[in-house]
């Protein structure tokens, strides 16, 4: 398991994390969410001792990260970067061998990866070479080839086609489900919905809110309720719930936002005056709403 | 994992992807060609390498003449004589470049003009002494009496015994300064460029994921030390290959022990330096920063280099006092050394604070590596990167 504990950081008078605590279980995979600079970059890299906190500690399996742990670690940072000139395979033979693999083990790792990324005939290309796609596929093997316990990605969907994501996601949900811990951090907060059973908001440097995706959904406060009316309904809808908070409306559809336990008999009735109901629908806010209720506090 | 297995691999990587790459080829191909055509050119001119002179005699020529002036001019040099009538006749051959001189045996000398000195001395001494041997003959005194007439004046004897050993090893430690000098500027800057490559490809974030700061420094140090020191020595190798085929290579009598110790300071000046060089990178995140970041080291270095050159004659207190300091014993030291001016126990002094030094430079750097390899963007302070790792 991965904690990070009450993690602090400034640099100046920037205040970069600020009390971070969460923790990552094997076989979990974890979305880790926040606007920039709110301090993702620096816990990952924290984890690798890329910096020193000013205080808080990161421990695996219950034990302060000593450098012979972090071989077990693999890590995709937001600025990718490999050598550009260095063929493929030898560069990932050099990264498997840098955790600490045998010569013979790194070698047949990196047919397996490259086999599996559909990259097996670039295997002897230079890095510089390749399509800007199959860069991020290498990036990500680099992080993969000595098959990591612990996983940390800093924005892996940024830059990737459609392919790519769904290759990404599928990656992503095996190493998981192999008993890897997997931390991910993104923006597309669609995608981790689907993908994560787990998140992590963070901001401004410290977590504001954590746990199950459909948990922290039907915690929150507020409900969205959908209307959708006839298209032969003239009047304007906005008008109509005047007095509501109004999310989002276009002709014949609204999206409302309404306190939990609201009572929705009122706005039935209201419906029903505005012409023939098509979809009246009453939900939990999505992970993006949630996402803007927490952070824009 | 061990450690020395880590910095083992990060310094095979930089040597190995040198090596492989078509520049280095290209730059060392061109360097040894480059060595071998220096020394070899000139012979190309100069076919044998050897003079021949020939001297037109007017009247009857002394048997002796062309093997007592080939002898006085030494080796390489062969003279021959020809006989003229009249000495118009001379003179025409000598205008036209036919002959080099144009002895009159009435005792006359021509010359052409005043170029062949050289030559014009040895055949004038040549024939005053062909004449005093012939008037002494006259005279009745035989060729050894004539020699004890001759005898050399008094012998030069030098407090310093070995003063001419002396200098022929100060030569050559300073060879060896000018080796480490060259080694340090372009190997360095190798280390620098690789460094800041590597800040750049931004693969550093990557790496020191695993791999600790000192170690990559190590590692890169190492890789491209080993391989700027096999460069030098196989531009080394060439070089003597090719003098000793000509016969014009001796190995200065200053070998052994001078070699040794040039050998010591080169491998402490150029860690000390190839060290300093990659913290110096480690502050710049762009190639056109790098002169910039280099820039105090490079004049460490030059100061090094004109102590040592201005000293090659002898020891002064500036070259006493900089073979003491780290900076710049390794060009400094050596030369002392060769001289048989320094002292044991400055050399013991020496040795020891560079290795500190050395030692201390890398923990520094380490630090500085660290903390200034994850900043981009602008040029970081030294404190600044101090301050920002652990």
């Amino acid at each position: 398991m991965l904690e990070i504990d009450n993690l602090h950081k400034n640099y100046g008078d920037v205040v970069a994390l600020d009390g971070c605590s969460f923790s990552v279980q094997r076989g979990q995979l974890l979305g880790f969410l926040g606007p920039n600079g709110s301090g993702k970059t620096t816990t990952m890299r924290s984890v690798f001792s890329l910096l020193k906190p000013d205080a808080g500690e990161v421990r695996w399996d219950g034990r302060v990260i000593e450098p012979d742990a972090r071989l077990r670690f693999g890590y995709m940072p937001e600025q990718r970067g490999l050598y550009p000139r260095m063929r493929v395979a030898s560069q990932l033979t050099y990264f498997g061998r840098l955790h600490g693999m045998e010569k013979r083990a790194a070698t047949a790792a990196t047919v397996t990866w490259l086999d599996r990324l559909g990259l097996s005939d670039r295997a002897d290309s230079r890095l510089e070479e390749l399509s800007h796609g199959n860069q991020q596929r290498i990036q990500l093997a680099a992080a993969l080839v000595h098959d990591p316990e612990l996983l940390i990605l800093d924005e892996p969907f940024s830059g990737l086609d459609p392919l790519g994501v769904q290759a990404m996601i599928e990656i992503l949900i095996d190493r998981a489900a192999a008993g890897a811990a997997v931390v991910f951090s993104s923006h597309q907060l669609d995608l981790v919905e689907d993908l994560c059973e787990d998140v992590v908001i963070i901001a401004e440097g410290k977590v504001v809110l954590s746990g199950p995706v459909r948990e922290l959904r039907s915690r929150s406060s507020h409900r969205y309720l959908d209307l959708e009316v006839a298209a032969g309904a003239s009047r304007n809808l906005a008008d109509a719930f005047n007095g509501f908070e109004v999310v989002d409306v276009e002709p014949g559809r609204i999206r409302l936002r309404v306190g939990n336990g609201t009572d929705l008999e009122p706005f039935v009735q209201k419906a029903k005056t505005l012409g023939a109901v098509r979809q009246f629908s009453y939900s939990p806010p999505n992970l993006s709403e949630v996402f803007r209720e927490v952070v824009e506090q | 994992m061990n450690p020395w297995a880590t910095v083992a691999l990060v310094a095979v990587r930089d040597f190995r992807e040198r090596v492989a790459s078509r520049a280095f080829q290209l730059s060392t191909g061109l360097t040894v060609l480059l060595v071998a055509g220096f020394i070899l050119v000139p012979t190309f001119i100069d076919t044998d390498g050897t003079t021949n002179w020939l001297i037109g005699v007017v009247g009857e020529s002394p048997p002796t003449l062309a093997e007592a002036v080939a002898a006085g001019a030494g080796d390489d040099t062969t003279a021959a004589t020809t006989s003229f009538d009249t000495r118009a006749e001379a003179e025409a051959s000598l205008e036209v470049g036919d002959v080099d001189i144009v002895v009159d045996t009435t005792g006359v000398i021509v010359t052409r003009d005043a170029s062949n000195s050289q030559l014009t001395t040895l055949v004038a001494t040549v024939m005053a002494s062909l004449a005093i041997a012939e008037q002494a003959e006259e005279l009745g005194i035989d060729a050894s009496q004539l020699t004890d007439l001759f005898v050399a004046g008094p012998r030069v004897e030098s407090l310093s015994a070995t003063s001419e050993g002396n200098e022929s090893d100060r030569a050559f430690a300073f060879f060896a300064t000018i080796i480490l000098f060259m080694s340090i500027i372009t190997y360095g800057s190798w280390i620098l460029i690789g460094v800041i490559e590597e800040k750049t490809n931004r693969v550093v974030e990557v790496v020191l994921g695993t791999v600790r700061p000192h170690q990559l420094l190590a590692g890169k140090v190492l890789g491209i030390g080993v391989l700027g020191v096999a460069q030098v020595v196989l531009i080394g190798i060439v070089a003597v290959t090719v003098m000793t085929i000509q016969d014009a290579f001796e190995i200065p009598d200053a070998a052994g022990t001078v070699l040794a110790w040039a050998f010591i300071w080169y491998v402490l000046g150029f860690s000390f330096y190839a060290v300093a060089y990659a913290a110096a990178g480690s502050l710049v995140s762009r190639q056109e920063e790098a002169q910039n970041a280099a820039f105090p080291l490079t004049m460490m270095l030059m100061a090094a280099y004109f102590i040592a050159s201005f000293s090659i004659t002898g020891e002064n207190p500036v070259l006493r006092i900089s073979s003491l300091l780290p900076m710049f014993a390794p060009m400094t030291m050596p030369i002392r050394i060769a001289g048989g001016d320094a002292q044991t126990w400055e050399i013991a002094l020496s040795l020891s604070l560079m290795m500190a030094a050395t030692y201390g430079l890398i923990r520094f750097a380490g630090r500085v590596y660290a903390g200034g390899l994850l900043q981009s963007g602008s040029r970081v302070k030294w404190r600044e990167a101090w301050s920002a790792s652990e």
